[in-house]
């Protein structure tokens, strides 16, 4: 990604008006990062012409800045003098010498041409396309963004393909990327797989923007497939659980077993490597931070904290050492996938608040474990946040989660022939950690869902001492 | 039998007649009446009776019929013994013309002691007296290809009633002709591997018979001995059987347990390649001497087993025309219960293509309990607890009840089921009484819960016999919710809005769309879980495409759905019961939102955009 040497036209006079108008526009769009900060500047670091003459697509990268932190954005931007497509106002971004230029994922004909050049395997103007060795792809499909994507752009071509492009571009092999590969390498059953990918180069290392998976039509995420059940237990609490139509635990089973046949295959892809007690006191440390950060900032914590600081404690007296390997990183019902041949896990990046280094560390498998855990008392309550008290649906939230997390833990344990239950300490201590965090995010962000992990780490805390 | 050849036989040999344990067909023809001399049984003839012009001509007709299961006993009584007979059904034809059944599956009717529920044949050429006679038979069928009305019925090739004159002779004779009919052994070690089917009454696949000294096999009751079908005259005396009824004017067969033909050391005697083989053999008579009939096989299996039974698909197949399709049935169920399109794509997508002529039978319930055996051991679980709240609900391994009280009466979900199973891939198959939302009676013992009269009005016995009410081979159902005082075909005929009247509308789109027969199944998938939406793409022989889309909400609650239609993009889809067109489909994902438990069929049609066009102008 460098500004075009060979190319006659070379659009700079252009991405310079581009990049004038983004400091009004990017903060409008949904998968911007830096929202809680004014965009004090922003340059472009290089640009690609994609499309030249009419229509024309480039591929730009811009370094926004926001005070002390910068971080590189990606962005495709297209403009017509004919035939105007229909894409969203929203997506305009400025009036160039009467030419409207606007981001360009939603313009079906300007995206088409990204499949083309993985098909083909073309170098664009410093941009590597390439499909994945073995991979024969279907060219002349048309693309639509999908809606739900939060931090990326995600196009969907044909109820074939669906192409992420990191909005957030960080330099070299994107994680995602990486582990997806070496998931395919073993041949992993849980995942979406990949086909291909677009990339640049960002701070001279080479950059994924672009990966390109199989696309799974009949598929439903977990979170719908999960509140779709507590919807149906909350329209008549006086069902157990258990007895319910709409029943989850055979899901929540075949769902950790997934994720433990996932685990398996990345040790067995890229190694492990043990923690020593070291290490192991550096996490206690990082939690214990938190958790005094968080405290610091919501009241609501107060009568939890000598309990909460008793559970990162006592994982010090974990027998070391600990087995650490690649895990998911931000593992929760809305990373994964029902499809008519069972479970997918998606979005192997890591958890998006975290530094590229936290992100790329070796992790407890555990941490994936408790994630989802979490997730299940998400789902369970999703339905009551906002509404008023009613303990009676409380309670059967409670069961509903209950239940399913033990399903999730006993189908995991049959898979990995060890049940996470049994790390009870470090499982405890990592399920609070998260919801420390969740209190943390849900205070600044969300106040009416603060009581959903205020109320886990009470149910946590209760359990424990039982 | 004349006193005669009662002294010949009894001469003969110390054996009683081999048609002694026939009951009650002193009078009328049938097998083992007489013997010849070498000890064969004389078998009454197809030539002995009239037999009936065809239906019209359409070698495939099988792939878009509506069929509907009528028990012979249940569905009218012409002469007031309070039993169903034959003339009785044919009496009711009209009304089943009227809501639009293309053909007749009647359970069998031949004489039997009906400890099976009549699956236990004594005479394969002889109609059960209480039905009628052959003669009775015939008329049926002229009267029901008169209005284009076809008529199959079940043959059982595996097994006989021990009280079959075949198994008499075998037992009493083991060096006479029908000596080598069964499957005797001096022990039971053999074929041990072979599951044991009926688990609650059976505890071994062999019984020890007094008579012959020896055990005889068999895969289900002990009172139905398994044919030898490694035995060559078994083979065609089972083709004379076919041939008998096929030259009266049959349509076809269902082939009863179908997979336990042929045994095997070290198997577990299902699906065996001689069973195919005979098949094969089977279907070749039936295609060169009496063309456009049809075979359907029961094969209780999963799809990729029961395809099996369709034969070659490079010529289109060459064993069975039809199968039923089993496993999609119990997860019909369990899909709206868990408001999860899951339990019903997933199967959909494990069943394989089938060859180009041929067909599934698809149903939602039938005469036996809704069968649970194609299940997992979870599923059938979570289906006991779901639909057999009460322990008599149970059967075997299977559910007892009919449609409307397993889902609670509710009339949008019998919508939702109906409009299910006319347009998921295959040939529905009715069962009698549902079209009126018929109840059931667990009280009654075995599977008789779902087999009592057809209520055709609020009259003594329900319209269903003239009889002294006592006399009526079951009560009719009586309670308040589904009697027959409040649920009968009278009323419901003179009521635009019943389920009667729906019903008959729906058949009768469902004829207009030969994409609902024919059509390519494809699975639309989509975001919401509770949602099932489909196509059927079919091709049609001018060229031009018929596409239905399906779109059923699984839930009792209103859904949204958004539909990835864009390879339709610019069809029209116009609604098939009111014909009312909706948005032209876009680029963009097509959103729909239904009713708790409704559903829409679509008609996606390319000329919708000119007529919007007129309108504007």
């Amino acid at each position: 990604m460098s500004g075009p040497v060979d190319n006659p036209t070379t659009h700079e006079a252009t991405v310079a008006a581009i990049a004038e108008a983004l400091p009004g526009w990017l903060p409008s769009q949904r998968w911007f990062a830096g929202k809680d900060r004014e965009v004090t500047g922003i340059r472009p670091l290089s640009w690609s012409t994609i499309l030249d003459g009419d229509p024309l697509l480039l591929h730009l990268v811009v370094e926004v800045e926001q005070d002390d932190r910068s971080d590189p954005y990606q962005l495709l931007v297209g403009s017509r003098q004919s035939e105007v497509p229909d894409v969203a106002s929203s997506a305009t971004i400025v009036d160039v010498d009467g030419a409207t230029f606007y981001e360009a994922s939603g313009d079906a004909d300007l995206t088409a041409v990204l499949l083309e050049l993985m098909a083909g395997g073309a170098l664009v103007d410093g941009l590597q396309f390439e499909s994945e060795p073995g991979a024969e792809l279907t060219r002349g499909l048309r693309a639509h963004p999908i809606t739900t994507e939060q931090s990326n752009t995600s196009l969907v071509y044909g109820s074939q393909y669906i192409l992420k492009l990191f909005r957030k571009v960080v330099p070299g092999v994107n994680k995602d990327m990486r582990l997806h590969r070496a998931l395919r390498e073993v041949g992993s059953k849980h995942i979406a797989e990949p086909l291909g990918s677009i990339s640049g180069t960002l701070h001279d290392e080479p950059t994924t923007i672009g990966m390109l998976q199989r696309f799974m039509p009949d598929a439903v995420d977990g979170w719908v497939m999960a509140t779709t059940s507590v919807r149906d237990l909350m329209a008549d609490p006086s069902i157990a659980p258990e007895d319910l139509g709409g029943d989850f635990a055979g899901e929540a089973s075949r769902l950790g077993a997934a994720v433990a046949d996932v685990h398996a295959d990345l040790r067995s892809a890229l190694g492990t490597e043990d923690a020593d007690a070291v290490e192991l006191e550096r996490t206690v440390t990082v939690m214990l931070e938190r958790l005094d950060r968080v405290a610091a900032e919501v009241p609501e914590l107060a009568p939890y904290l000598s309990g909460l600081r008793e559970a990162f404690d006592a994982m010090r007296h974990h027998p070391v050492p600990v087995e650490m390997q690649f895990v998911h990183g931000d593992l929760h019902l809305g990373q994964v996938l029902r499809t008519l041949g069972g479970w997918l896990i998606l979005d192997f990046e890591g958890e998006p608040a975290a530094s590229v280094a936290e992100r790329s560390r070796l992790r407890s498998a555990l941490r994936d474990v408790a994630g989802m855990l979490r997730s299940f008392d998400y789902a369970a309550q999703q339905l009551l946040v906002g509404g008023p008290d009613d303990p009676v649906l409380a309670d059967v939230a409670m069961r509903w989660a209950h239940r399913n997390r033990e399903a999730f833990c006993d189908g995991y344990a049959e898979v990995a022939g060890s049940d996470p239950r049994d790390a009870a300490v470090l499982l405890r201590a990592l399920e609070l950690d998260k919801a420390v965090y969740e209190v943390s995010y849900e205070h600044a962000n969300r106040p009416d869902w603060l009581a959903v992990p205020l109320a886990s780490i009470e149910r946590i805390m209760t359990e424990g001492t039982s | 039998m004349t006193d005669q050849q009662h002294t010949d036989t009894q001469s003969a040999s110390a054996a009683p007649a081999p048609d002694s344990a026939l009951d009650g067909l002193d009078d009328i023809p049938h097998t083992g009446e007489a013997v010849e001399a070498d000890g064969t049984l004389v078998q009454p003839e197809a030539d002995d009776f009239g037999h009936a012009e065809q239906a019209t001509s359409n070698p495939d007709w099988f792939k878009r019929a509506v069929f509907y299961e009528v028990l012979v006993r249940a569905f009218a009584d012409s002469n007031g013994d309070g039993t169903g007979d034959l003339r009785g059904l044919a009496g009711k034809l009209d009304y089943l013309q009227w809501l639009g059944v293309d053909c007749l599956w009647l359970p069998p009717f031949y004489a039997s002691p009906l400890r099976d529920g009549g699956y236990d044949i004594s005479d394969f050429r002889a109609v059960l007296p209480e039905f009628g006679t052959v003669e009775d038979f015939v008329y049926l069928l002229e009267e029901a290809h008169k209005r284009d009305i076809r008529v199959i019925t079940d043959l059982v090739l595996n097994h006989t009633s021990d009280a079959h004159p075949w198994f008499q002779a075998s037992r009493n004779d083991p060096d006479g002709p029908y000596g080598d009919y069964y499957v005797w052994s001096d022990d039971d070690s053999k074929y041990a591997d072979a599951r044991i089917i009926f688990v609650d009454t059976e505890s071994s696949n062999w019984t020890y018979d007094p008579v012959r000294g020896q055990f005889f096999w068999h895969r289900f009751f002990s009172h139905q001995p398994d044919l030898n079908f490694e035995n060559a005259e078994v083979r065609e005396a089972m083709i004379d059987v076919l041939r008998f009824w096929l030259d009266l004017g049959i349509d076809g067969f269902r082939l009863d347990a179908v997979p336990y033909l042929f045994e095997e050391e070290g198997t577990n005697g299902e699906n065996l390649p001689r069973t195919h083989e005979y098949l094969r053999e089977v279907r070749a008579t039936i295609d060169r001497e009496y063309p456009g009939r049809i075979l359907l096989a029961e094969a209780n299996q999963w799809p990729a087993d029961v395809v099996e039974y369709f034969g070659n698909p490079d010529v289109g197949g060459d064993e069975c025309h039809m199968a039923f399709h089993f496993p999609l049935m119990p997860r019909i169920f369990m899909a709206v219960r868990r408001e999860s399109r899951f339990p019903i794509s997933e199967i959909l997508q494990q069943t394989p293509e089938i060859p180009s002529g041929t067909q599934w039978g698809i149903f939602l319930r039938n005469h036996d309990e809704l069968t649970l055996e194609m299940v997992s051991d979870e599923e059938r679980d979570y289906m006991y607890a779901e639909y057999a709240k009460d322990p008599r609900m149970k059967a075997n391994i299977g559910i007892r009840r009919r449609l409307a009280p397993l889902l609670e009466n509710d009339r949008n979900q019998l919508e939702l089921f109906t409009a299910m199973l006319l347009s998921l891939p295959g040939s529905p198959v009715l069962y009698y009484g549902d079209e009126i939302g018929m109840g059931d009676n667990i009280w009654l013992g075995d599977r008789d819960a779902v087999r009592t009269p057809m209520q055709w009005s609020p009259d003594r016995n329900a319209g269903f016999s003239r009889s002294d009410p006592g006399r009526v081979y079951l009560p009719p159902i009586m309670d308040p919710t589904y009697g027959y005082e409040a649920i009968n075909v009278e009323a419901q005929q003179d009521n635009a809005a019943s389920l009667l009247n729906w019903t008959r509308r729906m058949i009768a789109i469902r004829k207009q769309h030969a994409a609902f027969a024919e059509g390519e199944f494809i699975d639309l998938g989509g975001s919401n879980p509770s949602v099932l939406a489909y196509l059927r793409r079919w091709l049609r022989p001018d060229g031009e495409l018929d596409v239905v889309l399906c779109v059923n909400n699984l839930s009792r609650f209103p859904q949204p759905v958004e539909l990835e239609l864009s390879a339709y993009e610019g069809f029209t889809p116009a609604e098939l019961t009111g014909n009312v067109r909706f948005p032209r489909i876009g680029e963009l994902p097509y959103l729909l939102t239904l009713p708790g438990h409704g559903f829409y069929w679509f008609q996606l049609s390319e000329r919708g955009d000119e007529g919007e066009r007129r309108s504007n102008v």
